[in-house]
């Protein structure tokens, strides 16, 4: 296991955003967070990152919980609809990320850029692009960064059909390489095709955990036919 | 998309990319060279006049310094631009990354949010050097037209400007930090100055504590500075300043914090802020790098007044607003208070303005009391006053040794000021934005 969420909790005044919250992450893996709008998918991810602060809960990593100002080393978190430095020219962009952020593309490794199809769009002002060029942009920040795990926000949102296949068959190769991904998705489709794993969210918490057959049985026992979907697994378990 | 450069140095290339790309900093460019050209053009003409230009009285201008005749006045512009333009500069960089969402990412770097701030602090005081090229141009003007420089009170003037500009960067931080909108924190920080010009009128009229408080002011310290006199306690105030309006900037851009957290933070470092505010007022030592010593008494009463030992206590029966009491501590009692720190200064009056308290029979009276020996007199200027604590302390009065300043009177046109400030100066920040703005597409 290389990440343990434990209890995560966060409050707006007196609606919880998230109650209760605990699930893993494994190495390697590509784990769906799976949730309808609004049931704090967002919220979770922010938490997770360090971005926004919970109310309580732990993350552990190596048996060792480690605290939201820590948590930069082990995570990335790529935000949805974000248009960050609009001014400055994607290549700029990810010129920076690697620089700042210290990390490069490995030389064995895939080439972000290209299979991003992103190399006509290399001197655009990010401000510029589209909903769909600017989540393709996001997506190549997101990966060019270090950290083994990346939380990536809805990276399939704006997409095309064309465009969502090359970004799993992209995000696959890099799960291949050994990087985790923790990706929110509200279609359930879309998830069904890429994640090894699923955590579902409703109403700020967890409803299940694991993988579409571990679902499938804990949605059985449920009442739901054992040949169903994911879809009619998640609405049996939210 | 490899690189050796340190985190910092891609922060500070960003925050520098960032600001060429902001409209605020362009219209301040553009606006800083008609500021100072306006400025100087009349300074330089008003010296003119009164040095016997187009046939006005030769000669009134014999003990006329730059320092008052033009460069006060040029630089002004500097602190219009500070109050106005800056702010928006500040805001917009601060804030900028909060809109677009960039300070998610950024924040997920571990560097230190102080250093952080400091990236864009540093851009932004760059902005203010690149923005101050407007008066140094006047400078060079001044110099062609064969004007008289000296660089000590020149580098003073500019020193004060630029301290000022650091406080409105840390207030303009602080406010972009602290709140989520841009408009709110432009408010809040034009807010903030406005007070500061509320608490100048009230002193005016107040007295007491409020001219204690409103001599510490930007527009306080800059009208110093001005003069070329610079006290330790107003720069280690300002400087206070700017690192608390910093820090709390940083203290509230670590958005992954709880907000009481932060809130709590921030009291305490007020709190702190106001305790060292407090100590630096104890600090005395000043100096004037005016070339005419404008805010010094002559050296030999200085060294005379160096050897009074004993307590000295004042208390002038004047009001706030009545013009002698003006004149009595601009003249005399700003620059008894360099050399005489521990002299003690108090003010006695019912009214703030004093049109009816003429009648009573102990206003305007000035009273001297130095180790118990008493005198009053009702002098307003600075002889007046030496003579009253040099009657009391039974000292000769020394006798004038320094060379008297005999000023640098000049009788010339600005020529060709309007067109490198109105022209020449628009045209290439027009040029400059186009040209950046070019090569980002």
């Amino acid at each position: 296991m290389l990440l343990q969420a434990t209890g995560l909790t966060k409050r707006y005044g007196d609606f919880s955003a998230l109650t209760d919250v605990s699930f893993s992450i494994r190495p390697g893996e590509i784990l769906g967070l799976i949730g309808p709008n609004g049931s704090g998918k967002t919220t979770l991810f922010e938490c997770l990152a360090g971005v926004l602060p919970a109310d309580g809960g732990t993350l552990r990593h190596d048996d060792r919980v480690v605290p939201p100002g820590a948590r930069s080393s082990i995570l990335f978190y790529m935000p949805d609809a974000i248009a960050p430095w609009p001014s400055q020219t994607v290549r700029w962009a990810l010129d920076f990320t690697a620089g700042f952020f210290g990390g490069t593309v490995p030389e064995s490794g895939p080439d972000i850029v290209p299979q991003l199809d992103l190399v006509p769009l290399l001197d655009a002002p990010i401000g510029t692009l589209s909903k769909g060029q600017r989540k393709r942009v996001l997506l190549a920040i997101g990966l060019l960064t270090p950290q083994p795990v990346l939380l990536a926000d809805e990276p399939f949102d704006g997409l095309d059909l064309r465009q969502t296949r090359d970004v799993a068959r992209a995000l696959r190769s890099y799960a291949a390489a050994g990087r985790t991904l923790f990706l929110s998705i509200h279609q359930i489709s879309d998830a069904a095709r890429i994640c090894d794993r699923f955590v579902l969210l409703s109403a700020g918490r967890v409803c299940g955990e694991g993988t579409p057959a571990e679902l499938s049985s804990l949605a059985a026992a449920r009442g739901t036919p054992p040949a169903a979907d994911l879809e009619e697994v998640f609405l049996a378990l939210t | 998309m490899r690189s050796r450069r340190s985190a910092f140095v891609w922060l500070l290339d960003k925050e520098r990319r960032e600001l060429a790309a902001s409209k605020s900093w362009w219209v301040m460019l553009l606006a800083m060279g008609p500021l100072v050209g306006v400025s100087f053009i009349s300074a330089v003409r008003t010296y003119a006049e009164a040095s016997g230009l187009n046939g006005t009285s030769a000669g009134v201008g014999e003990a006329f310094s730059p320092l008052v005749g033009v460069w006060a006045p040029t630089f002004s512009a500097c602190e219009l631009a500070a109050a106005f333009l800056l702010p928006f500069v500040g805001i917009r960089l601060v804030s900028g990354d909060r809109q677009s969402g960039a300070l998610k990412l950024e924040l997920q770097h571990p560097m230190p949010a102080f250093v952080r701030l400091g990236a864009k602090a540093m851009v932004l005081l760059s902005a203010w050097i690149v923005a101050s090229l407007a008066p140094l141009i006047a400078v060079v003007l001044w110099r062609s037209y064969g004007g008289a420089i000296y660089l000590p009170e020149l580098a003073t003037v500019a020193a004060g400007h630029l301290l000022n500009a650091g406080l409105t960067v840390a207030l303009a931080a602080s406010t972009a930090a602290i709140t989520e909108h841009p408009s709110t924190a432009a408010i809040l920080t034009l807010t903030v100055t406005v007070g500061t010009w509320i608490v100048n009128f009230i002193a005016a009229v107040q007295g007491g504590v409020w001219e204690r408080v409103a001599g510490y002011t930007p527009t306080a310290m800059v009208g110093e500075f001005q003069h070329g006199l610079v006290r330790l306690d107003v720069v280690s105030i300002a400087a206070a300043l700017i690192a608390s309006g910093l820090v709390v900037a940083a203290i509230w851009l670590r958005l992954g914090m709880p907000v009481r957290r932060r809130a709590y933070e921030s009291i305490a470092l007020g709190a702190l802020t106001a305790a060292t505010l407090f100590a630096c007022t104890f600090i005395t030592p000043s100096w004037d790098f005016s070339e005419n010593r404008m805010n010094s008494f002559a050296r030999a009463d200085e060294e005379a007044l160096e050897q009074i030992h004993a307590p000295l206590s004042i208390e002038a029966h004047l009001a706030p607003e009545d013009p002698r009491r003006v004149d009595l501590e601009r003249r005399a009692l700003s620059k008894l208070r360099r050399v005489m720190p521990q002299a003690q200064v108090r003010y006695v009056s019912a009214t703030s303005i004093g049109i009816f308290e003429q009648t009573s029979q102990h206003y305007g009276e000035i009273w001297y009391d130095l180790g118990g020996k008493r005198t009053m007199n009702r002098a307003t200027t600075a002889e007046g006053v030496l003579e009253a604590i040099y009657d009391l302390a039974g000292v000769k009065p020394p006798v004038e040794t320094d060379e008297i300043f005999r000023g640098h009177p000049l009788a010339v046109a600005p020529k060709g000021a309007a067109a490198v400030f109105y022209g020449i100066w628009p045209a290439l920040v027009v040029a400059g934005a186009f040209f950046v703005r070019r090569r980002r597409a």
